[in-house]
């Protein structure tokens, strides 16, 4: 009964983000709808039309650009899916798996743009790639008249995504790992005979797949409407379509603003599209392997390309590294002339500069991401803890787990688009307390993600056990659950910084460019400016997140040094 | 086809977990190791199935029908085993979890009428399209054992299979398993620490507890 009442008064916390998520995505389905038929009483338009559609289809390009973001947001997709799939298959367990696992915080905690530009730096023409192997193995004294970044297809773009995706889609699976009991299916499928790669891709891949479902339709989302990555990386006449539309959206004019609207709609139904043609690729895939899983062949082809596969993980990987090195490499740069492989002169001196520039955004990055991250983290625990106290009762239905998901399945420019024109509609628009919503919308979901399971799991026995003891609710909940919670719960709120960090859209189409944060600063600065500057930028945006993770390990093992139970 | 262990210890660094165990198991019979937790039994089965852990180190020798298996793959080993828990594929219905245990030699319709006799031996006539999930303990624990005697394996080992069913199940899965095994004619390894387990005038060699094997 005391739990009914308990969870009763937290029930406010899922209504609270019921009706506010709610609220916020009809907003911004009205905030792209509306005006892409001419609807936008700002400027005094209130005659319905179509004229924002018939602008759009008659912009130059537009075909090619949707056409290479398709395939850019396709292929990126479908390879992190296969490689992770590869990779937990050939690899899991393995002495490469483990050395990856360590790796997976660092590389996920960099920030999209950051890697964008250290990869750029890696691997253009003028790159450190190009450098190391300039004039000896190429012979060119000046850089190749190549076209590396930018490439009109994608091709680098959708590498660099890859890169991102890859890992994180890694990380999915290791949290669902321990509810597939992966080593006694392995033993069982073994001892009847069939090879470990067989036994994962017949047994194991068909239940670890919903559990990355949700994750292969964000990275869907995601890749068709990267636009920091895509001004960096992505090709240019046409740019990908949601840079395309943030062009339309910066634009002075207001029209062009009703263009984007429609643009953003369209975005929209490709996304929609999409995911809804994966997921009948997904039925038929699983309906054509019936046959095949229960067919009884033991042996798999895939042990063959363990070491191609092992090679081009690490080359990721390498990359990956390589592309965070030549930022600080470029960042002491004085001089550097072509084909020779480090700096003429070094000089920290526009770190000096840098730093002394970035105060501003610097503080608006911290008080943002701190602000976002603590509001969601107390409506996540709130939920989380409504939802451990029902458990025995019912357990909250999965729908409320997949409505939070929403904000990562819809693209985001089209999204903080409707927003940030809906807000404009009732001159709303540029306030730093839409900013912080903003940012809330994508890091609530990373929480859920990261906290869910091990909160959900921390036995009640030991709550109930401190509440008998005559402490009340509150304080076994503060003075017990929490405390021992501590190390899931910043590890989980460093990610859900990292996020915040990471953000540029919400930041520079809801704070209405009013607000300039690290990120803000790194993507207009990253067209064309000084490579040393920009490496500076790029560093900081990527130190934060790393300093953070950084406080959440070491802050529980400073705490908690003398309790051996706790490590 | 008799499963042989000739002088076979196990170590964990230093310490001794089985100390020179030899045992010949002929065809249909079932051989028992027993003793209390923790005195290497599970250990000893990962040796045989080959997924003993890098921790050990081995010696002696283990032999399927003549022929040392310590150098063969897991999966080539044809050693099927049993767990207490029924491990049954949850995603898969009751016909796919004993089909994927079946030989890719036999093929098409043959594969659908192999499954059913299996279920029928069983006592569960037209359960194929059953999700494991709805079954009792007692079915779960029948399915368990038909798939792994599906696999056609040289060896059955069976790692206390019954320690989670109640008294009056445990005698008839025990007496089902068995009468299968005796069928397959095939040698048989259960683990135990109950010495109610053990058929009546077999093998039993008795383990014991030397130092803590999981310290």
């Amino acid at each position: 009964m005391t739990n009914n009442l308990k969870s009763g008064k937290l029930s406010i916390f899922p209504l609270f983000i019921w009706i506010s998520f709610g609220i916020t995505i009809l907003a911004g389905a009205a905030g792209v709808i509306l005006p892409s038929l001419d609807f936008f009483p700002a400027a005094g338009q209130t005659r319905l039309s179509f004229d924002p559609w018939i602008t759009l289809f008659k912009s130059p390009g537009l075909v090619q650009s949707i056409l290479v973001t398709l395939f850019t947001g396709l292929a990126a997709t479908f390879c992190s899916l296969c490689l992770t799939l590869l990779f937990v298959s050939l690899f899991y367990r393995s002495p490469v798996w483990q050395w990856f696992e360590k790796l997976l915080a660092p590389i996920l905690s960099i920030p999209h743009a950051a890697f964008a530009i250290g990869f750029s730096f890696l691997i253009a023409p003028s790159g450190w790639i190009m450098r190391l192997l300039s004039p000896h193995v190429t012979a060119f004294e000046v850089p190749p008249d190549w076209v590396l970044v930018n490439d009109p297809f994608g091709i680098t773009l959708t590498l660099a995504m890859i890169m991102k995706e890859f890992p994180f889609l890694i990380m999915v699976t290791l949290s669902a790992a321990s509810r597939l009991r992966i080593e006694p299916t392995l033993h069982v499928g073994q001892s009847m005979g069939y090879q470990k790669e067989q036994v994962w891709f017949k047994v194991l891949v068909p239940r670890l797949y919903p559990h990355l479902r949700l994750s292969v339709y964000a990275i869907i989302a995601y890749s068709l409407s990267v636009v920091d990555m895509a001004l960096i990386l992505g090709p240019s006449s046409p740019p990908t379509f949601a840079v395309y539309i943030l062009k339309w959206f910066n634009d002075p004019s207001i029209s062009y603003k009703l263009v984007a609207a429609a643009g953003s709609t369209l975005l929209f139904a490709m996304v929609a599209g999409t995911i809804f043609m994966v997921h009948m690729i997904e039925k038929l895939a699983g309906y054509a392997a019936r046959r095949w899983i229960v067919n009884g062949t033991r042996r798999s082809p895939l042990s063959r390309i363990k070491f191609p596969l092992s090679g081009a993980i690490i080359t990721l990987i390498a990359c990956t590294g390589l592309s965070t090195l030549i930022l600080v490499v470029w960042s002491f740069t004085l001089k550097w002339r072509f084909p020779e492989a480090l700096p003429t002169a070094w000089s920290a001196k526009f770190w000096y500069r840098g730093l002394a520039d970035m105060q501003d955004p610097l503080v608006m990055t911290l008080l943002t991401g701190a602000c976002a991250t603590l509001i969601s983290m107390v409506m996540v625990i709130g939920c989380l803890e409504h939802d451990a106290l029902q458990k025995q009762i019912r357990r909250m239905d999965s729908v409320f787990y997949t409505f939070i998901y929403i904000p990562l399945l819809i693209p985001q420019i089209s999204f903080m688009a409707g927003v940030q024109l809906l807000l404009v509609i009732f001159n709303l628009d540029g306030m730093w307390i839409s900013l912080v919503w903003s940012h809330i919308l994508y890091i609530l979901p990373y929480l859920f993600i990261t906290l869910k399971a091990t909160y959900l799991d921390f036995d009640p026995r030991v709550y109930n056990q401190a509440a008998l003891l005559g402490k009340s609710r509150y304080r076994a909940f503060f003075g017990v659950k929490l405390p021992m919670l501590l190390r899931p719960i910043l590890f989980s709120a460093a990610i859900g910084f990292s996020v915040s960090v990471a953000q540029y859209i919400p930041t520079m189409l809801v704070g209405s460019g009013r607000f300039f944060t690290i990120t803000t600063e790194v993507v207009s600065l990253a067209a064309g400016s000084d490579r040393r500057a920009v490496a500076v930028y790029a560093l900081i945006q990527q130190c934060l997140p790393m300093v953070i993770y950084g406080l959440a390990i070491l802050l529980p093992k400073a705490i908690y040094y003398n309790k051996k139970g706790m490590h | 086809m008799a499963l042989e262990l000739k002088q076979v210890s196990i170590r964990k660094g230093s310490d001794p977990v089985i100390d020179r165990v030899s045992l010949r198991i002929e065809n249909g019979e079932v051989a028992t190791v027993m003793g209390p937790s923790g005195c290497g039994k599970s250990t000893l089965l990962s040796a045989i199935t080959g997924s003993l852990d890098p921790v050990f180190t081995l010696s002696g020798d283990i032999l399927l029908a003549g022929n040392s298996i310590l150098e063969t793959d897991m999966s080539q080993r044809n050693v099927g085993i049993l767990f207490q828990d029924d491990l049954l594929f949850p995603h898969m219905d009751i016909a796919g979890n004993l089909a994927f245990a079946l030989p890719p030699s036999i093929t098409g319709y043959d594969r659908e009428k192999r499954v059913a006799k299996a279920l029928e031996t069983a006592g569960l006539k037209g359960f194929g399209k059953r999700d494991p999930a709805t079954l009792s303990g007692g079915q779960k624990a029948r399915v368990s054992l038909l798939r792994s005697l599906m696999a056609d394996p040289e060896a059955l080992l069976l790692d206390e299979p019954f320690s989670k069913l109640d008294q009056a199940l445990k005698a008839q899965i025990r007496s089902f398993v068995f009468q299968q095994v005796k069928a397959m004619n095939i040698p048989a390894l259960l683990v135990t620490h109950d010495p109610l387990d053990c058929p009546e005038n077999s093998q039993v060699l008795a383990l014991e507890l030397k130092g803590d094997p999981d310290a």
